[in-house]
């Protein structure tokens, strides 16, 4: 039988896309699929050879009707993962603007801003987290020193043990640490818009906030989209700067779904609980991912296609 | 030509397995931060013992075991290991280490397993399976020239005295008067100001179960009376935060004299005694070791210290039990492991304490007690010690009220009771 061209190339894709396909298993699927068997268990690290016997949806809605959930879920949500990526995406385009700004051609800047905002993002997320917590430090730390000999306050503040500044100061180590990524993707895109473009906006009396309204913005919509699509996946699961800041502390104050994870599994050692919150935030990201290309990443690709 | 490559093969043969004999690689994992000095005693070892090499592995202690139940689950993990007393029964438990009585057929301690304190904390199903190492409480600390400077010339005896005193050094001299880690280490001073006025986290309850063995307004009291150091700004805000009392910034008071007081372990103290011999050669130490606070009862700490197990999916049983009988030898305290104190009776007896240590030696001779319910009513010391500390820390932190704090407590513990 003699294929078609069309039949010879589906077969030649697939056999190129099996490997791929076969790691997806292994290492991807797998593990999910054994992670979401685990979840409905009562399995503990205790009993990790014999098994855990299975207790249908238990787990789940213990997690979701505990005590806790709400905190849990609305410091995720709000705190660690909207406050933070508004903040790195607004922050991010602030600084693409700048090292993008004829301002640092003029005075012959653009390369050393460039590699000065690259130094936050080159720290490793655990030395960030250490140096900050150093910079916090009540007794030692700059940020207090430069405070009280400025007269702004007038006793050391222990901005990682204080209800009320706790959370501003982990922001802050993510947004320092994310940001210039953010301001770097948004600089490659920046240098894509055709000058022509903002020349013709010049012409027609568009005034400067115009002109980045109506001209920069939409360039920049599909990477800023991507962008936080990404921040956002990669926030809502981010464990290492809440728990190496504050260990989900003071109290449980800054418990967020992935220490809660941690401190189920491996304090707790209530394997098949945690699991349950793991498959959780599983479902919530994909859920989220899948409206958020509803709504920005497939008109963008419909618009690039048609 | 077939009676040489036999005869090759053969030697090579037996070469091979002479040198799997003598040559045995063991793991000991270590998690204590004298790395230094048990590498200099595993060198001992390795020169005593022709054939075995010991690889030192070193792991956080907040984290050896998970690890560990993790790697010996699936058939991995060192071969001898060092745990804390409290967690023998859970290894146990999960099947992942060797009983005594089965390593003991290839050797036996030279004064014999009961010379061990603290034997019941390694017992599950009839049988022993661990070796107490090291033992250790803790006691109180106070920086003697800080509390002359205030005019206190006796050392406090119960909680009221001390934050009586804490108000006292805080108005005489600005300074701190007791100051101690409120995150996650908050579990023992909380215990012991529990257990001296006779309550628990946890009790028998008299018909062979267990309960809480506190109400929750005793334990909101308890919460309370620490959050009044942080409330009345005797204690920085900062040790919300802190974890550990060896975490250098509450070490740096006591060393700098900014602080008078401080409860720890006795390998804290003895590091904090070299730090200041270091910094201050030739200089009095202006340091004495007291008795914990007592309350309406005698001052309790825990009888806590560390474990030697021998992973049950070792390959060398027997050379993981040599080790196990070097590291519980008497020169191995005398001349490496110096900051603690061994788990023997007869080693015990022949230390000779400085006299900065003497309320360590008195608090260990006659004020300790073990976790007894805690760990025997299954609820897991691990997921006691989580939940109080968190629940410690939403009092604190003003979170919470202490006493919504306390409910919250005592209903988690209930359910781990249950459980």
């Amino acid at each position: 039988m003699k294929l078609t061209p069309t039949a010879r190339d589906r077969i030649s894709a697939f056999w190129m896309l099996l490997p791929t396909f076969l790691i997806l298993i292994g290492f991807y699927l797998y593990p999910t699929l054994y992670n979401l068997e685990l979840s409905f268990t009562d399995i503990t690290l205790l009993r990790l050879r014999q098994g855990g016997d299975f207790v249908g949806l238990e787990n789940y809605s213990e997690f979701l009707t505990s005590s806790s959930f709400l905190d849990i879920a609305i410091n995720t949500i709000f705190w660690l993962t909207v406050v933070s990526v508004v903040l790195r995406l607004a922050l991010g385009l602030v600084v693409a603007l700048l090292l993008n700004s004829k301002f640092l051609q003029d005075i012959r800047m653009t390369t050393v801003a460039r590699l000065i905002i690259l130094v936050p993002w080159a720290t490793p997320p655990v030395v960030a987290v250490i140096a900050w917590r150093w910079l916090f430090d009540p007794t030692h730390g700059a940020i207090n020193s430069l405070l009280l000999s400025t007269g702004l306050i007038s006793d050391p503040v222990a901005f990682l043990a204080t209800l009320t500044t706790v959370w501003p100061a982990i922001i802050t180590i993510i947004v320092w640490n994310t940001t210039p990524l953010v301001a770097v993707s948004l600089l490659a895109a920046l240098q894509t818009i055709p000058e022509e473009l903002n020349e013709a906006a010049a012409i027609d009396g568009a005034t400067r906030w115009q002109q980045f309204r109506f001209v920069t913005l939409p360039y920049l919509m599909p990477t800023i989209s991507v962008l936080g699509l990404m921040s956002v996946i990669w926030t809502f699961n981010n464990f290492v700067y809440v728990w190496l800041a504050t260990g989900a502390g003071p109290g449980t104050f800054t418990n967020v779904l992935a220490t809660e994870v941690y401190l189920k599994a491996f304090v707790d050692l209530r394997i098949g609980y945690s699991s349950a919150i793991g498959v959780v935030m599983a479902v919530v990201m994909a859920a989220f991912g899948a409206l958020y290309f509803r709504f920005f990443g497939l008109s963008e690709m419909q618009d690039k296609v048609g | 030509m077939h009676l040489k490559t036999y005869l090759a093969t053969a030697a090579v043969a037996a070469l091979s397995a002479g040198m799997a004999l003598a040559d045995a690689q063991i793991t000991f994992r270590f998690n204590d931060s004298e790395r230094e000095e048990m590498r200099a005693a595993l060198d001992e070892f390795e020169a005593a013992n022709p054939g075995i090499t010991v690889e030192l592995q070193t792991i956080a202690w907040k984290d050896s075991r998970d690890q560990f139940l993790r790697e010996a689950a699936v058939g991995q993990g060192p071969d001898v290991v060092h745990i804390a007393f409290v967690w023998t029964q859970e290894m146990a438990e999960a099947g992942i280490v060797k009983s005594i009585e089965e390593m003991t057929q290839y050797g036996e301690f030279p004064n014999g397993f009961d010379d061990f304190i603290a034997t019941d904390l390694t017992m599950y199903d009839g049988k022993a399976w661990g070796v107490p190492w090291s033992a250790d409480t803790w006691a109180m600390v106070y920086r003697t020239d800080v509390l002359a400077e205030a005019g206190i010339d006796e050392l406090p005896q119960t909680w009221d005295d001390l934050l009586a005193d804490s108000r006292k050094i805080k108005e005489a001299t600005g300074k701190t008067g007791f100051s101690f880690a409120a995150a996650n280490q908050v579990w023992f001073p909380l215990n012991y100001y529990l257990w001296s006025n006779g309550q628990a986290i946890v009790s028998e309850d008299g018909a062979g179960g267990y309960q809480v063995g506190a109400s929750a307004e005793e334990l909101a009291a308890a919460m309370d009376y620490f959050k009044t150091y942080v409330d009345e700004g005797l204690a920085p805000r900062s040790i919300l935060a802190i974890d550990v009392p060896h975490d250098p910034a509450l070490l740096q008071g006591l060393l700098d004299g900014s602080q008078a007081m401080a409860l720890m372990p006795t390998n804290t103290y003895r590091q904090l005694l070299s730090a200041y011999e270091e910094a201050n050669p030739g200089a009095d130490v202006p340091f004495a070791s007291g008795v914990m606070m007592g309350g309406s009862e005698e001052p309790k700490t825990h009888l806590g210290g560390r474990t030697l197990v021998v992973n049950a999916n070792t390959e060398h049983p027997e050379e993981s039990w040599k080790l196990v009988q070097f590291l519980t030898d008497a020169g191995l305290f005398e001349k490496h492991y110096t900051n603690q104190f061994p788990a023997q009776k007869t080693l015990l007896g022949q230390i000779e304490y400085r006299p900065e240590e003497l309320g360590f030696s008195e608090q260990l001779a006659n004020n300790t007690r073990t976790w007894g319910a805690y760990a025997d009513s299954g609820a897991g010391v691990g997921q006691l010690w989580n939940l109080t500390s968190r629940a410690v820390g939403t009092a604190m932190s003003g979170q919470a009220s202490s006493l919504d704090a306390a409910n919250e407590l005592v209903g988690e513990v209930d359910r781990l009771l249950e459980n």
